[in-house]
């Protein structure tokens, strides 16, 4: 054989080599499916039903308790019940309790530390075997053990003790009254029988095998293999404890390119799309796409910095601040960047109305009033420049945000809406990984260099909890881990934020939440721009599908497919 | 030739090392990886201390590069806050062949790389062959019909090909392909992946979904290669030996490919063995716009949450199959010119 002969057979030999290892190569767990291989023209015959979702996010670990990403979260209830989830009202349902704890049903002792969960008898995990309080105790276990790398020990770290005094009994004690629990306990249970003796053998769940591939759950679907960059699969459960679910298999496919999903979407080669721009969605519409809009809890907001030690002085007036909010046309933003599928959220609680009680409304777009406003502070144009000053200050303002693309698109436009009234905005995208990076890693942010900052956020929903602005969250040196990166230290603030996170009382709660949200419409520490709600666009084939602004699976097992 | 293929793997080493010194102190100014851990909000204060504790993360610079490259197997940490270091260091480092554990997903990083490759080499060889093979016909065809009609009208497209950027390409293509075809009852190709669900990963359905990705790509190089082998083509049909080969009567096919193709081919070796390394990193904007699970997604999916470890591994891998592909095409060389010795 010749030696351009022998290069031929090298590189025929590496193409088909990669063909038959990308076949068999890539997945975690489970081979080629087994079958003729049809030709190119050739429609196949439907054995399965098969929904296709589309994820723009991969996940980064699916394990409970190891992941914050909202894609995971949502997905635990697939094959790994809450506790308690929540519908299409962001009302709380049992789900592996008998019923939620309240203090009228004696669930929650009258001091908020106690709460009380009695299990349903007939849960079992999907090898058959029943899940107990034991569970719930190894769960709590694992979220404080220093040894594993959980994403988050939240709430649980609020936790004093949880006993068991019976099988179907949870008692879980707080070191301190805990009003936030309901929205943030028991979302993914650990199967014990499963991880305790990886933990036993290592000191440590981080390196077991359930961890990387949860085979064995609580929910209507079990997990069956995830392809890195590619796809999750997901077979219904017959061993599953409730209703069966109706669809044979759920196929997430990872698209990270809108473009992309959209496309997919219109050629039908999906079922369900995710986080939609609202560019996109005219074109899914005129498609024969339903598109839902679901308020996720999440507005964008500018923070204010508001401390004499740091920021512009200009903000420590009111006045200022609220020529800001007049100045902005945050309406047209939402008209015309958004289409007006988004509105300008009324309070930080915009996606909690029974805590927007009573209602307010955003400050009007009124560049005149802000005028006014700014002369009556002091705030003029007193060297011709175009940019007010005051005592030899120019009103030059530093913003901050990340390099989304709408942000900056919104940042051109929220400067060119305060030139018109005097105030030079000087704007700053930053990459997110930079941007949010500790005070102890000289993160911007936390670092409180910027005047206004802003990003998406709420209150830790469906809960109305927030802690930002604690004056004891001001990040120091001696205090590096502070998250009030506002630098606001308001006493009235700082005593109604404690005062709600302790009552369990939801009619004492919802008032004093209502004191904060007017302290805040008052004072403008904040601006809401837009509500930031989850977009999905749902394919004609899929049925009976809702979604609950927590998260999207809460009624995965009534989903179904017509022809 | 063994000799020098030998001293060149040894200079490789020490570049290699510099490589990655380099590498490591760009990617630790790339970003904060727990930063964005807390999912649509910011990671909670404590959690983000924690986590930068027991991932190592708050470790200076030098000591973590140092860790990377030759693990910390004899290091004890202090992870239940008793000021007691208990929990014995785990990683082996590179240099005995543990590239670390991704931060994103808590896998090894050979196994998150290794889940990738086949992947990319399906499509980027499969292109690559498409590219030689289709630059090698239309170079070869303008240089010997320069300034006819076809080859005005080839030299056209290969402009237009070149001027594209490949998100474009790649987007009319699905859209035309699959969206629009589907639209008006023509047998259509699929938007996205390596496979349908209802029929599951079969020889057929990759390779039927590998059509959109392949093309897009090699419509670029594809367009810049054949002007290169129309270019070199040309000097070399206009050299003596080609007028006296002619002369001498051997047939038109004998003068073209066995004289003036494989003389017209070492500047082109050049060209293909410096691309090959780089079909290892894989096509960032194709795998993403086609949710192709390759190397080139997983760099861009990593490197944006600052995941050292990966981002390393594929870096690293790609800069030894630089190192090899060089040698390799130094190989190539002496075969194609026997004037050339490295002895």
């Amino acid at each position: 054989m010749s030696k351009k002969s022998v290069l031929y057979v090298v590189f025929a030999t590496l193409v088909v080599a990669s063909l038959v290892l990308s076949g068999c190569g890539g997945a975690t767990t489970t081979p080629i499916v087994p079958g003729n291989t049809p030709r190119i023209s050739q429609t196949p015959v439907p054995e399965k039903r098969v929904a296709t979702l589309i994820f723009t996010q991969e996940f980064d670990n699916l394990a409970p308790l190891y992941s914050s990403m909202w894609f995971v979260w949502t997905t635990w209830q697939m094959f790994d019940h809450w506790a308690w989830e929540f519908d299409q009202n962001n009302e709380p349902f049992p789900r592996l309790v008998t019923e939620i704890p309240s203090v009228d049903n004696g669930g929650v002792s009258p001091d908020g530390r106690i709460i009380t969960m009695h299990l349903r008898n007939d849960i079992k995990w999907s090898d058959n075997v029943p899940m107990t309080a034991d569970d719930f105790i190894f769960t709590w276990e694992m979220a404080v053990s220093p040894q594993n790398t959980v994403a988050t020990t939240y709430p649980y770290d609020m936790i004093e003790s949880v006993t068991a005094p019976d099988p179907q009994t949870v008692v879980v004690t707080f070191t301190d009254p805990f009003a936030p629990w309901l929205a943030n306990l028991w979302h993914g249970i650990l199967p014990a029988h499963i991880l305790r003796p990886a933990y036993e053998a290592e000191g440590t769940i981080d390196n077991a095998a359930w961890l990387k591939s949860p085979t064995v759950g609580c929910g209507p679907y079990n997990f069956v293999e995830w392809e890195s960059g590619s796809y999750a699969r997901f077979v219904r459960n017959e061993n599953y404890w409730g209703t069966p679910a109706k669809i044979d298999e759920i196929f997430i496919r990872f698209v990270p390119d809108d473009a992309s999903q959209t496309a997919a979407l219109k050629a039908g080669d999906a079922d369900l799309g995710t986080f939609i721009s609202y560019s996109d969605v005219p074109t899914l519409q005129d498609a024969g796409l339903d598109i839902v809009i679901e308020p996720s809890g999440y507005d964008e907001f500018m923070f204010f910095l508001v401390n004499a030690e740091k920021g512009h002085p200009a903000l420590l007036d009111v006045r200022v601040r609220r020529a800001i909010a007049l100045a902005i046309d945050r309406d047209g933003i939402n008209l015309d960047l958004h289409f007006g599928l988004t509105k300008t959220p009324t309070s930080f609680w915009d996606g909690l109305p029974y805590y927007n009680n009573p209602p307010l409304q955003p400050y009007p777009y009124d560049p005149a009033e802000a005028n006014r406003l700014l002369d009556e502070a002091g705030w003029v144009d007193s060297n011709g420049n175009g940019i007010r000053d005051k005592d030899g200050v120019e009103l030059e303002i530093s913003h901050a945000t990340t390099i989304r693309e709408d942000r900056q698109d919104v940042q051109a436009v929220i400067q060119q809406d305060l030139a018109e009234v005097g105030i030079k905005l000087d704007v700053n995208p930053v990459d997110d990984t930079l941007y949010f990076a500790s005070y102890a890693d000289n993160g911007p942010a936390a670092r409180g260099e910027f005047d206004i900052q802003e990003w998406s956020d709420g209150p830790l929903f469906p809960d109305p909890d927030i802690y930002y602005w604690l004056c004891d969250q001001i990040p120091t040196d001696e205090n590096p881990t502070g998250e009030n990166w506002f630098y606001i230290c308001d006493e009235e603030l700082d005593r109604l934020i404690r005062l709600q996170s302790t009552q369990v009382d939801p009619v004492a709660r919802r008032d004093t939440i209502s004191q904060i949200n007017q302290l805040f419409y008052e004072k403008v520490y904040i601006i809401g721009m837009w509500q930031d709600p989850d977009v999905y666009a749902v394919g004609s084939r899929l049925q009976n599908v809702k979604f609950s602004g927590v998260t999207m699976f809460y009624n995965i097992a009534e989903w179904d497919l017509v022809p | 030739m063994t000799r020098y293929i030998i001293k060149r793997l040894i200079q490789g080493i020490p570049l290699l090392l510099i490589i990655s010194v380099i590498l490591f102190a760009l990617m630790m100014s790339m970003g904060d990886p727990v930063a964005t851990m807390g999912g649509r909000r910011v990671t909670r204060a404590a959690d983000y201390e924690r986590l930068k504790h027991q991932l190592g993360l708050d470790k200076p610079i030098y000591m973590q590069y140092f860790y990377w490259l030759v693990g910390n197997t004899w290091t004890m940490t202090d992870l239940d806050g008793d000021s007691i270091a208990e929990t014995p260091g785990t990683r082996l480092g590179i240099l005995r062949g543990d590239f670390g554990t991704s931060l994103v997903n808590r896998k090894p990083v050979m196994q998150v790389i290794g889940e990738r490759i086949p992947n990319t080499l399906i499509l980027m060889l499969t292109g690559e062959v498409i590219v030689i093979l289709g630059a090698l016909l239309v170079g070869v065809y303008s240089a010997l019909r320069q300034y006819s009609p076809l080859d005005h009208v080839v030299t056209a497209l290969s402009f237009i090909g070149y001027s594209m950027p490949i998100f474009f390409i790649a987007l009319l293509l699905m859209y035309v392909f699959a969206v629009l075809f589907k639209r008006w009852g023509l047998p259509y190709l699929p938007t996205v992946g390596m496979f349908d669900p209802q029929v599951g990963k079969t020889f057929g359905q990759v390779v039927y979904h590998m059509v959109l990705p392949v093309i897009s790509m090699s419509i670029v190089s594809l367009a810049s290669y054949s002007r290169y082998i129309r270019s070199t083509m040309l000097d070399v049909l206009n050299q003596d030996y080609i007028r006296t080969a002619r002369s001498k009567g051997l047939p038109r096919r004998s003068v073209i490919f066995v004289h003036a193709l494989k003389n017209a081919s070492l500047p082109i070796a050049t060209i293909v063995g410096l691309d090959l390394p780089f079909l290892l990193g894989g096509a960032v904007v194709t795998e993403r716009i086609f949710a192709w699970p390759g190397m080139g997604r997983l760099f861009l999916d990593h490197v944006q949450r600052a995941d050292t470890p990966v981002v390393m591994g594929i870096l690293m891998l790609v800069a030894v199959a630089v190192i090899v592909f060089q040698i390799i095409t130094d190989v190539v060389y002496a075969w194609l010119d026997p004037r050339i010795r490295y002895d």
